[in-house]
C-alpha cells in the first residue's frame, strides 16, 4: 500500500470540532476546540475562551549563550562594544546589532528585555535552571517550560502532542524535561526535523489491520495497567497514542509540501529548516514547539563565530515572525528567543567572550506581549543592569500570563505537595504585557 | 648558517631589561614604521596609537582618531611616510604618521559597506588594496583615495598582500583559499570584469566547516595573515590548523609556499591542538619565518623556522598570547604585542571594578647585533 493511500492528510480545521465537542465546549472540557473554526457560531464569550485555549508557543533556544552585545543590546564604539555597528529597526529609537538586519525589520512584532540578571554562569547548571524558571528549591525537579505548558494547557484541538522539540542530532521521546511531572509531559523530539523512525506502517499492514492492532494493544495495556496504574504505564500508552496521531499527520514531514520559496526564506541550513518546521508544527496545532540550536558558546574568536552563527538565526527568525503575522497567528503564538545567559562584555585574550548572567537580553513577541518595546537597560558599557533587574522567574510569570493561564492553575499538585508553577518571589513584568 | 648558528644569533629571551609599552586597551597590531622611528598600534578602541621610539624611552604621541569600531588593518606607504588604516565600520583613512598633526590626509568613511579586515600597499606606494566582509577587494590611490578598481571575491577576505615585484595581489579568505590576482589595469578600467584570477594556493587545513565535519553550524578559521619575503620568492600565510568553534582551539600554524611553482614548501604548526591562532608572521632577511600565536592566557609561542628545515630552530613559550610581531628595520629588535585580558565566566571584579583587557608591547633584542 502506498503512503498516499494511507495518508488522509487531514488539515487542522478538518478535525477542529465535532457536534459533541461543540456541545461540550460550554462546559469545563473545552480544550478540544479550535476557535478559528468556529466563526460566528458561538457566543462571543465562549469563542473568546476557546481562543485562549489555542494559544501556542515557539521557543528558540540558542544553546551556549548568544552574545547580547552582538545581538539585542549593542554598545557600538564603547570599550566592550566589539567591532559592529548598531542598526535602526522598524521601531524608531530601537537599535540592534548589524548582525540582525532581517530581524530588525520585524522589531515591531518584538519586545526586548535588556535587564536580565540571572544566577548561574555555568552551562551544566544554568541550562536547566533557566529552562525550569529557577524556582525555589523544594526538593523536586521542576519541569522545563515546554513541559510546564503541556501540563497547564494540554494539547490544542489538533490532538497533536502538546510539546514538540525540533533539534539537531537524535530525536525520540525525551522525558527529562518533564521533571516531577508525569513522563508523558516530556518532549517529543524530531531529530533534524525528521519524522520519528518507523512512522510509516509496514507496507504489509493495512489501515484496517492497524486499527485492529491498536485496539488490541489498548486492551492489553488497560489490563496490564489495572491495579498498577503509574506514570510509566501512562507514558507508554501515551507514546503509542502520539505515534498514532503523528501517523495521521505524516504530511508534516513531507518536504515536498514546502515551497522552495519558503525554504529559501528560512535558509536551507539546520536552524532555518528547523524553524520552518516549527512554523509548520504550530500551524498544525502543536501547543509548544522548542527549537534548539547548539554551539553558541563562543569563548574564542567570538566575532567570527557571531558572523557565522547569528545570520543563521536572523534569517529564519525574521521569516517566522513575518509568516506568523501574515497568517494572523501572532496574537495567539508566543515567540521567545533566548539562551542560558549572555556573554561577558570583556573580550578575553582569545578574542572570545565568556559566560555572563549579570546583564543580558531576551527577545520575545506575539501572544500577550507588547510589540516594539524595550524593557530595562544596561549601563553605557553594557557591563551591568542600570536600574531594575529581572530574573528568569519574572519571565516565567510573564509568559504564563501572556498565555492566559488562569491564576487558579498557577500551582502544581505533586502527589499532594502544592508547588507554585513559577518562583513566587517573582511576578509578571507588567510593562511587557498587552 | 646551521640551525645552531641561527639560534645563537636570533634567540629571543624576554628579560626584565626589555622595554615594555603598556596600553590600556587591547591592540590588534603593533608595527615599526619603515623609517624605524615609530611604533604604531591599532586595535579595539578605534584609535591609532603612536610611539616615538627614537629616544631613550618610547614617547607616546597624540593618538589618531576618527575611526569607529575596531581598527584591525594598517599599512605603511614609505615613500611619503604615510599610514593607511581601516576600521570595522568600513572607513579607510590616510595619515602622515610622522607628524604631530592628528587629522587624516584623506579619509573615506564608506570605503566598504562593512568591516575592512585587511590592507596591502603596492610596492611603488601608489595603491592601497582593502578587503573584508564585503567580499570584494577595492584598490585605491594612496595619494587621494580615488577608487581605481574593484575585484569581487567569493568569500570574506581576511588578508591581503602585494607581491614586492610586479602586479600580483594575493587574497586570503575564510575558506582557506589564497587567490592570486593580476592587478594590472587597462586604461580607464575600474570594474572587476577584467580582473584576472591567476591561480590559487590551497590552505584548506586553515578552515573547517563544522556543519560538514561535526554536524555543528559554524564555519571556522580563515587565512589571517599573508606576507612575502623581500625578494618575492616565498609567501607565508597563518591561521589555525583544523580550527574549531566554541573555544576556537586548534594548532596555530604558518604555511610557506614557493611563489614560482605555487607549491607548499613547509607547514609550520606550533603548539598543541588546544592552542589558538597565529595572526602574524613575517620573513626575516635571513630567510626564516618569524611567527607568533595566541590562545588562552599563558598559551601561545614565538617561533622562528627556516622553510628548508623540518623543525623550528627557535621556539619560546615565554612569549605567549602574541597577536603581532614586527622586525625593526635595523634588524636587531622585535616588537611583540600581547593581549592581557583574563578569561573567566561571571562577574570577576578587581577592586570592585569590572576591568577590561589591555595590551603590552615588549621590545626585544636579538643577542647579536648586526649592521642594518
Amino acid at each position: 500500500m502506498s503512503s498516499t493511500q494511507q495518508s488522509p492528510l487531514c488539515k487542522p480545521w478538518e478535525h477542529s470540532f465535532s457536534r459533541r465537542q461543540l456541545l461540550g465546549a460550554t462546559g469545563a472540557g473545552i480544550g478540544a476546540l479550535g476557535a478559528g473554526a468556529l466563526g460566528g457560531m458561538l457566543d462571543p464569550a465562549v469563542a473568546e475562551e476557546l481562543k485562549k485555549q489555542e494559544k501556542q508557543v515557539i521557543f528558540v533556544w540558542l544553546d551556549g549563550g548568544i552574545s547580547q552585545l552582538e545581538s539585542w543590546d549593542p554598545k557600538p564604539n564603547t570599550q566592550f562594544g566589539g567591532p559592529y555597528r548598531a542598526i535602526p529597526t522598524s521601531v524608531p529609537g530601537i537599535h540592534v546589532s548589524e548582525l540582525l538586519p532581517q530581524t530588525a525589520q520585524q522589531m515591531h512584532h518584538l519586545s526586548i528585555v535588556r535587564n536580565l540578571h540571572t544566577q548561574d554562569n555555568s552551562h551544566s547548571a544554568g541550562v536547566a535552571r533557566i529552562n525550569r524558571g529557577d524556582p525555589k528549591n523544594r526538593g523536586v525537579v521542576y519541569p522545563y517550560l515546554g513541559s510546564a505548558v503541556a501540563k497547564l494547557m494540554g494539547p490544542t484541538s489538533s490532538g497533536l502532542p502538546p510539546y514538540c522539540w525540533v533539534k539537531p542530532y537524535s530525536g525520540g521521546f525525551k522525558t527529562g524535561d518533564a521533571g516531577f511531572l508525569p513522563a508523558k509531559y516530556g518532549a517529543l523530539a524530531f531529530g533534524d526535523a525528521k519524522a520519528p523512525e518507523n512512522l510509516l506502517l509496514n507496507e504489509s499492514v493495512s489501515l484496517a489491520e492497524n486499527a485492529k492492532r491498536n485496539e488490541l494493544r489498548k486492551k492489553f495495556n488497560n489490563r496490564f495497567a489495572k491495579g498498577r496504574r503509574n506514570e510509566s504505564t501512562d507514558a507508554n500508552s501515551y507514546v503509542y497514542d502520539v505515534a498514532d496521531t503523528l501517523m495521521q499527520r505524516r504530511d508534516l514531514f513531507d518536504e515536498t509540501k514546502v515551497s522552495d520559496k519558503d525554504k529559501d526564506r528560512y535558509g536551507r541550513h539546520a536552524l532555518g529548516r528547523h524553524m520552518l518546521m516549527a512554523r509548520r508544527l504550530i500551524e498544525a496545532g502543536v501547543r509548544f514547539v522548542k527549537v534548539n540550536s547548539y554551539h553558541w558558546d563562543s569563548h574564542g574568536d567570538n566575532f567570527n563565530a557571531c558572523e557565522s552563527l547569528i545570520p543563521q538565526f536572523d534569517r529564519p527568525f525574521a521569516a517566522l515572525l513575518e509568516d506568523l503575522n501574515e497568517r494572523g497567528m501572532l496574537d495567539n503564538v508566543l515567540v521567545i528567543a533566548m539562551s542560558e545567559f549572555g556573554r561577558t562584555p570583556r573580550i578575553n585574550s582569545h578574542v572570545g567572550r565568556d559566560h555572563w548572567p549579570e546583564a543580558w537580553s531576551v527577545a520575545m513577541g506575539g501572544s500577550g506581549i507588547r510589540r516594539g518595546h524595550v524593557v530595562g537597560k544596561t549601563n553605557n558599557l553594557g557591563t551591568f543592569v542600570d536600574g531594575d533587574e529581572y530574573d528568569i522567574g519574572h519571565l516565567f510569570h510573564t509568559w504564563f500570563r501572556a498565555l492566559d493561564i488562569p491564576q487558579k492553575m498557577m500551582e502544581y499538585n505533586n502527589d499532594g505537595q502544592p508547588l507554585p508553577v513559577a518562583n513566587e518571589e517573582c511576578s509578571p513584568i507588567e510593562e511587557l504585557l498587552t | 648558517m646551521t640551525p645552531e648558528e641561527l639560534l645563537k644569533r636570533y634567540e629571543l629571551a624576554p628579560s626584565k631589561d626589555d622595554e615594555l609599552i603598556e596600553y590600556e586597551r587591547q591592540l590588534w597590531q603593533a608595527r615599526y614604521s619603515p623609517c624605524g622611528r615609530f611604533l604604531i598600534g591599532c586595535g579595539y578602541d578605534a584609535t591609532i596609537q603612536r610611539w616615538d621610539i627614537s629616544g631613550e624611552k618610547p614617547q607616546l604621541m597624540p593618538e589618531l582618531t576618527g575611526h569607529n569600531g575596531w581598527v584591525q588593518a594598517i599599512g605603511f606607504q614609505p615613500q611619503k611616510n604615510r599610514l593607511l588604516s581601516a576600521d570595522s565600520w568600513g572607513q579607510l583613512a590616510c595619515w602622515s604618521y610622522a607628524e604631530q598633526a592628528t587629522k587624516p590626509v584623506w579619509s573615506l568613511p564608506e570605503a566598504h559597506p562593512n568591516w575592512i579586515r585587511a590592507i596591502a600597499i603596492s610596492p611603488n606606494g601608489e595603491l592601497v588594496a582593502t578587503g573584508g566582509n564585503s567580499n570584494s577587494v577595492r584598490i585605491w590611490s594612496t595619494e587621494d583615495g580615488k577608487l581605481q578598481r574593484e575585484i569581487p571575491h567569493p568569500d570574506r577576505i581576511f588578508s591581503l598582500c602585494f607581491h614586492p615585484k610586479g602586479n600580483a595581489l594575493v587574497v586570503g579568505d575564510l575558506k582557506g583559499i589564497i587567490r592570486q590576482w593580476d592587478t594590472s589595469t587597462e586604461a580607464g578600467s575600474q570594474s572587476g570584469d577584467d580582473a584576472k584570477e591567476v591561480r590559487q594556493f590551497d590552505a584548506a587545513i586553515l578552515f573547517n566547516d563544522e556543519a560538514e565535519t561535526k554536524g555543528r553550524i559554524q564555519q571556522c578559521g580563515g587565512i589571517r595573515h599573508l606576507q612575502f619575503d623581500a625578494g618575492g620568492k616565498r609567501l607565508v600565510c597563518t591561521g589555525q590548523k583544523q580550527p574549531g568553534g566554541g573555544f576556537a582551539t586548534g594548532t596555530p600554524c604558518a604555511i610557506v609556499y614557493d611563489w614560482e611553482s605555487g607549491k607548499q614548501i613547509r607547514e609550520m604548526p606550533m603548539g598543541g591542538a588546544q592552542d589558538g591562532f597565529s595572526y602574524d608572521a613575517q620573513f626575516h632577511p635571513d630567510g626564516f619565518v618569524m611567527a607568533t600565536s595566541t590562545a588562552f592566557p599563558g598559551k601561545g609561542h614565538v617561533w622562528f623556522w627556516r622553510p628548508e628545515d623540518e623543525k623550528a630552530f627557535f621556539t619560546s613559550s615565554k612569549l605567549p598570547n602574541g597577536f603581532s610581531l614586527s622586525l625593526h628595520p635595523n634588524g636587531n629588535n622585535v616588537a611583540h604585542l600581547t593581549s592581557k585580558s583574563p578569561n573567566g565566566n561571571g562577574r570577576a571584579l578587581k577592586d570592585g571594578e569590572y576591568v577590561g583587557g589591555s595590551a603590552r608591547i615588549r621590545l626585544l633584542h636579538f643577542p647579536i647585533e648586526v649592521d642594518a
